[in-house]
């Protein structure tokens, strides 16, 4: 399997489309496009193997499942692990002779998107770079009351950002790429080192992906039970995810009610004349 | 000069502003002014319907120009707010009276909602929505099936599109009355209940889609296994060491402060190690 020109340009275009600050806007952009699953689906159609790039993003998915971007702090974009990544992946598959379903082929997967992914960190922050050119221009069109020309800076000229940091290192990367990943297969034996170690990586890189999301919900121990009531619905009593959400939309609902039971309660107290005096028996608690 | 009659925004005016935001919230992102020029953007059809002459325009516009980040899409709730501000300050502009818009309320207003809105809107959209929709999803392309790729694409646009359509009306309509809601008790107690559920969806999402297996085991001298670590594990608790792995990966990210690319090569190195004793083996052949 090899990636022509042709097919790594729509793959450029694929993630100039959806980066963090893509093109395609965040919802059809980065949340839609830029999902793995999704980029499966095309580079499959681009590269004519829709069988091994879907298992390829399905694997993929699993790392990013669960990509939160704090403050517009990033921990990888996303556009280098579905269209740099994915692709190159699905060579590797096909050089090392995997079944493209097999669990090898995903732990393979993984481990090369993700590898390949860590660039996209690069190919943000250059874009998010570039874009303060534009933003300049911007705040020279404010100033002089020319607000017209904000449209041009929000949706034109950052595409010129996104030749340099989406669409080029896309192209090359896929093109030049694929035949670097043919010459891995003589290199690396499968059962040497080297590739167990890719594998195992692949396997555990899920982890951290779970683990950014408990980051933005978990403040303290007590926040880890509803992952573990979650995690043993699944493993232990097998439920799929759509029963879990629905078992945990009653505790929602309990936690709801409580929450707003006790804050009625307080209000009333706080502001009836009695309200003082329990204060300053609180205040005395305290000391 | 005071122009009595009061001044309603159009349909027409407010679904172009929703489309701007929708579209542009991020396209002109920097590390300096991230979502600002999306604003200036949705913002400026407003602008021009609601002042006639350009200084006016001008000084509307400025309000804008401040800093801005949040979670774009529950986002969506503060510009359909501040549509509604500045509907309220054009009318004060225009009939001459000193009202209680200003720029100062106006940017108070955003700067106080981005923070919140970003927290509950990270765990709702970004910590359960899309986990779930992308957990049914994974399950419907098992085994290479483009079904739960589709099926992604439309459920999540669909309720992308028209549930940041619903916040930016909602927020336009509640205008600043808006802001109770969603910063005292009754938001603080909804996002206790999103936090609840997306806990539990993390949980089922890891439980079910990801797998950390060992391959230690002891042999006796005829090459019969009598100790499989695994099974052992799985005895006291189904995903042990899955669950183990995430916990320590979370450990070092939020006890540790280091940063995911880092704790990825620590689990390289782990990975090597692994191998090397035997801990972890893939099991592959040609």
């Amino acid at each position: 399997m090899t990636i022509s020109w042709i097919q790594a340009s729509i793959l450029g275009i694929f993630a100039s489309l959806s980066s963090m600050p893509g093109m395609a806007g965040s919802t059809i952009g980065n949340y839609t496009l830029g999902r793995p699953l999704v980029g499966g689906l095309v580079c499959g159609i681009v590269l004519g193997d829709m069988k091994t790039g879907i298992a390829a993003g399905v694997a993929m998915q699993l790392v990013y499942i669960a990509l939160v971007t704090p403050g517009g702090t990033v921990s990888a974009d996303l556009r280098a692990v579905s269209y740099i990544g994915i692709p190159l992946a699905m060579v590797a598959i096909h050089a090392q002779g995997l079944s493209a379903t097999s669990a090898n082929a995903a732990d393979l997967a993984k481990s090369m998107g993700t590898l390949v992914g860590t660039v996209g960190t690069v190919l943000f922050y250059g874009t998010a770079t570039m874009n303060l050119v534009w933003q300049h221009m911007g705040w020279r069109a404010v100033e002089k009351g020319d607000f017209k020309k904000l449209y041009a800076v929000d949706w034109g000229y950052p595409w010129i950002s996104h030749l340099f940091f989406s669409f080029i290192p896309t192209v090359l990367m896929t093109h030049f790429g694929s035949s670097a990943v043919q010459a891995l297969k003589t290199a690396l034996p499968m059962d040497g080192i080297p590739m167990k170690t890719l594998f195992t990586v692949g396997a555990l890189l899920p982890c951290v992906g779970i683990a950014i999301l408990l980051k933005q919900i978990v403040e303290g121990p007590l926040d880890f039970i509803p992952f573990f009531v979650g995690f043993t619905f699944a493993a232990s009593l097998k439920l799929n995810l759509v029963s879990v959400t629905v078992v945990s939309l009653i505790f929602a609902m309990i936690f709801y009610k409580l929450d707003m039971a006790i804050s009625t309660n307080k209000q009333p107290v706080a502001s009836s004349s009695g309200g003082a005096v329990i204060d300053d028996d609180e205040e005395e608690e305290d000391i | 000069m005071a122009n009595t009659e009061k001044k309603v925004l159009s349909r027409k005016t407010l679904n172009r502003s929703f489309h701007h935001w929708f579209y542009g919230h991020l396209t002109a992102f920097s590390q300096e002014h991230m979502q600002t020029f999306g604003y200036l953007t949705s913002m400026l059809p407003i602008v021009e319907e609601l002042y006639d002459n350009k200084e006016d325009q001008e000084k509307a516009m400025k309000t804008y120009t401040a800093f801005f980040n949040t979670e774009p899409q529950l986002g969506t709730i503060i510009v359909g707010i501040t549509a509604s501000l500045e509907e309220a300050r054009a009318n004060q502009v225009n009939s001459g009276s000193d009202g209680d818009v200003d720029d100062t309320t106006i940017n108070g207003l955003r700067a106080g909602l981005m923070g919140p809105i970003a927290g509950i809107g990270d765990s709702l959209v970004v910590g359960t929505l899309i986990p779930v929709i992308l957990g049914i999803a994974l399950g419907m392309s098992d085994g290479g099936s483009p079904l739960g790729a589709i099926f992604y694409i439309i459920v999540w646009n669909l309720l992308g599109y028209f549930g940041m359509r619903f916040a930016y009306f909602k927020g336009y309509e509640l205008g600043d009355k808006a802001v109770g809601i969603l910063i005292g008790a009754q938001g603080k107690a909804v996002r206790k209940a999103i936090a609840t559920v997306g806990g539990m969806v993390v949980g089922g999402v890891a439980a079910t889609w990801v797998t950390v297996k060992t391959s230690f085991r002891l042999t006796n001298s005829s090459g019969k296994a009598y100790l499989v670590l695994q099974d052992k594990l799985d005895s006291v608790y189904p995903g042990l060491l899955t669950a183990a792995f995430i916990v320590a990966c979370w450990w070092l990210m939020a006890k540790k402060n280091i940063s995911p690319i880092k704790v990825m090569l620590i689990l390289v190195v782990v990975a090597l190690i692994g191998v090397l004793l035997g801990f972890f083996n893939p099991g592959l052949t040609y």
